[in-house]
């Protein structure tokens, strides 16, 4: 393993019961000092930083598309891939942070690292 | 935290968006197939897409940018200068004809008229059936010349280009300026009507320009045009767009957005020769993308009009991609022209060049706002950034607000401004070979504006010399 990965530290974060993140829902989750959407795409659990890589400004609480699976940046409309974190339109064009999200006896779960 | 219903940005939301970021004749109005009321409004949008009879998705959109632009606040980084416009005082959509002229002989005879007060004709005749003429709100006459349909080249006006290209439009529509991007972004996507649509399929070459002529000509009422440029992967297009306006005594606003996407290899030029009457506000938003080895330039020069805001963008998205923009801009009495351009180094090994060229004269203030930003990653890109003011009185003003962003350490970034007066010397010279200093005076403009004289086609070199001696003898508008 390279020495990178094995000083990295992960952190898991218990986001919700499952069933309080229902399809096509989204919330807001603390984790230290970053804060980090989670999302519900038809079944599938997706997370991504709330930051725009365009100017720093808060971005999981825009418009989210279930079916597309895509959040719109509030601020200036740049809309984002929750699955790879990568702007799909300008004025953002550098990706932002992705978490893998997992559901545990019924509780979503998060890894920050 | 509950699931966030917020579709429109809230006050919070938008709190802190950069504040410093970034011929005088006119035909009956009487004539008019369709003229919305004064104002914007839910209402007016929809019925301006009601009457376009499009899609569900587009008339969503729609909406959502009218609550966009309802939701975001004025820019105030221009100095307030946009305040004065009332936005419940214009019409936001007219059309001039029920339907579009297949021919020439079909467009009807004063719009005709119109174009030959302009003095266009001769580009008119030569391009006869590649011209798009945007007359009001929409193109009037659009016929693409038959070798270019054979080469599966689409030329048409946006309206037409939804109808019947819709797939191709919704896929890359508004993903280069999305409708939040900015105030004025969001006005021309809830109300936008014609502008030109451009497909080149790969390896097309279109070998003459394509050609739009824009003419505002009802008072108080805006054009919202809304082009879409797509160059597929080795092709080759240049766009031409002229614009002039009759001179009115109240307001009247231009806000277009321009949309470009270059793919790889290919090339893609847009020249602009403005020149709107002085009361128009002329708020445009350019944007183009280029991909791995494309090429992309702007060529555009900003008479008239009494505040231009405009920075044409180029956003280097894939290796080796290149960026050329050239401006001039011209202020006379009353006038503000605040023009630039934006060059975003994304790839390694882009490279870009911004030229700005100003004129002030009469009071008149010019100003240079441009943008270079090299993001991380950007290894080897080259860029220069060339700003030259020219006034030519005491009155006048010039300014530069160039901001660089540069986030990678292998690069290579020039940054040069001069600002400079015609010299007594110069003057003193030309005069004593016989000439006027009137006419002193407009040769040495005219050499100063030579680098982009040089790159139009010869009857817009031909017509952009005479805007200069027109300006310099103060006698447009």
């Amino acid at each position: 393993m390279p020495f990178s990965q094995m000083t990295e530290t992960t952190t898991t974060i218990d986001v919700c019961p499952a069933e309080e993140l229902p399809a096509g829902a989204a919330r807001i989750v603390e984790a230290g000092d970053r804060k980090i959407g989670v999302f519900n795409c038809d079944g599938e659990y997706l997370a991504i930083e709330d930051r725009c890589s365009h100017d720093d400004g808060p971005l999981a609480e825009g418009p989210f598309d279930a079916g597309s699976c895509t959040v719109e940046c509030p601020r200036h409309g740049s809309l984002f891939d929750l699955r790879t974190g990568r702007p799909r339109t300008l004025p953002a064009y550098l990706p932002v942070q992705t978490f893998p999200v997992r559901v545990e006896d019924d509780t979503i779960k998060l890894e920050v690292s | 935290m509950a699931t966030p219903e917020i579709a429109i940005a809230t006050p919070d939301q938008l709190e802190g968006i950069k504040d410093s970021y970034e011929y005088g004749f006119h035909d009956s109005e009487t004539d008019y197939a369709f003229k919305a009321k004064k104002g914007l409004n839910r209402r007016v949008v929809e019925e301006i897409s009601e009457h376009k009879n499009e899609p569900q998705w587009m008339r969503e959109f729609r909406l959502k940018a009218l609550e966009h632009f309802e939701a975001r606040p004025m820019p105030k980084w221009a100095g307030g200068h946009m305040d004065a416009i009332d936005f419940q005082n214009i019409h936001y959509f007219v059309r001039a004809s029920e339907k579009q002229g297949r021919t020439w002989d079909e467009v009807p005879d004063d719009i005709k008229n119109t174009f030959d007060k302009l003095g266009i004709p001769e580009a008119e005749r030569k391009y006869l059936a590649g011209v798009g003429a945007q007359y009001e709100s929409e193109v009037v006459y659009h016929q693409i010349r038959e070798d270019l349909e054979k080469q599966g080249v689409i030329f048409k006006d946006m309206d037409t280009g939804l109808r019947e290209h819709e797939d191709l439009v919704r896929e890359y529509f508004s993903t280069v300026i999305p409708a939040n991007d900015n105030k004025l972004a969001a006005l021309n996507s809830a109300v936008w009507s014609g502008g030109s649509f451009v497909y080149v399929p790969p390896g097309v070459h279109v070998e003459m320009p394509l050609q739009a002529y824009f003419r505002i000509n009802t008072e108080n009422m805006g054009q919202f045009e809304r082009t879409l440029i797509i160059a597929d992967e080795g092709s080759f297009v240049h766009y031409i767009e002229g614009c002039t306006a009759p001179t009115y005594t109240t307001d009247s606003l231009h806000s277009a957005v321009v949309e470009i996407i270059a793919k790889p290899g290919s090339r893609v030029r847009y020249t602009t020769i403005q020149n709107w009457s002085h009361n128009v506000y002329n708020l445009v938003t350019k944007r183009a993308v280029a991909y791995e080895g494309a090429t992309m330039e702007w060529i555009d020069g900003n008479l008239g009009s009494k505040l231009t805001m405009k920075y044409p963008s180029i956003y280097l998205l894939g290796p080796e991609a290149h960026g050329e923009i050239l401006s001039i801009a011209f202020a006379g009495r009353g006038q503000h022209q605040d023009a630039g351009g934006k060059a975003v180094h994304v790839a390694p090994h882009t490279t870009s060049t911004i030229t700005s060229k100003s004129i002030s004269k009469d009071g008149g203030r010019a100003s240079y706002r441009g943008l270079l930003e090299v993001a991380p990653g950007a290894v080897k890109a080259k860029s220069k950034v060339v700003c030259d003011a020219l006034l030519l009185d005491e009155h006048s003003r010039s300014d530069t607000y160039p901001t660089i962003r540069i986030g990678e350490d292998d690069v290579d970034v020039g940054h040069e401004a001069t600002v400079s007066k015609i010299g007594e010397e110069q003057l003193f010279y030309l005069m004593s070979r016989g000439l006027s200093e009137e006419e002193a005076s407009g040769m040495i403009v005219g050499g100063f504006i030579e680098p982009f004289t040089r790159e139009l086609p010869m009857e817009y070199a031909v017509e952009m010399n005479r805007l200069i001696e027109l300006q310099m003898e103060g006698s447009i508008g």
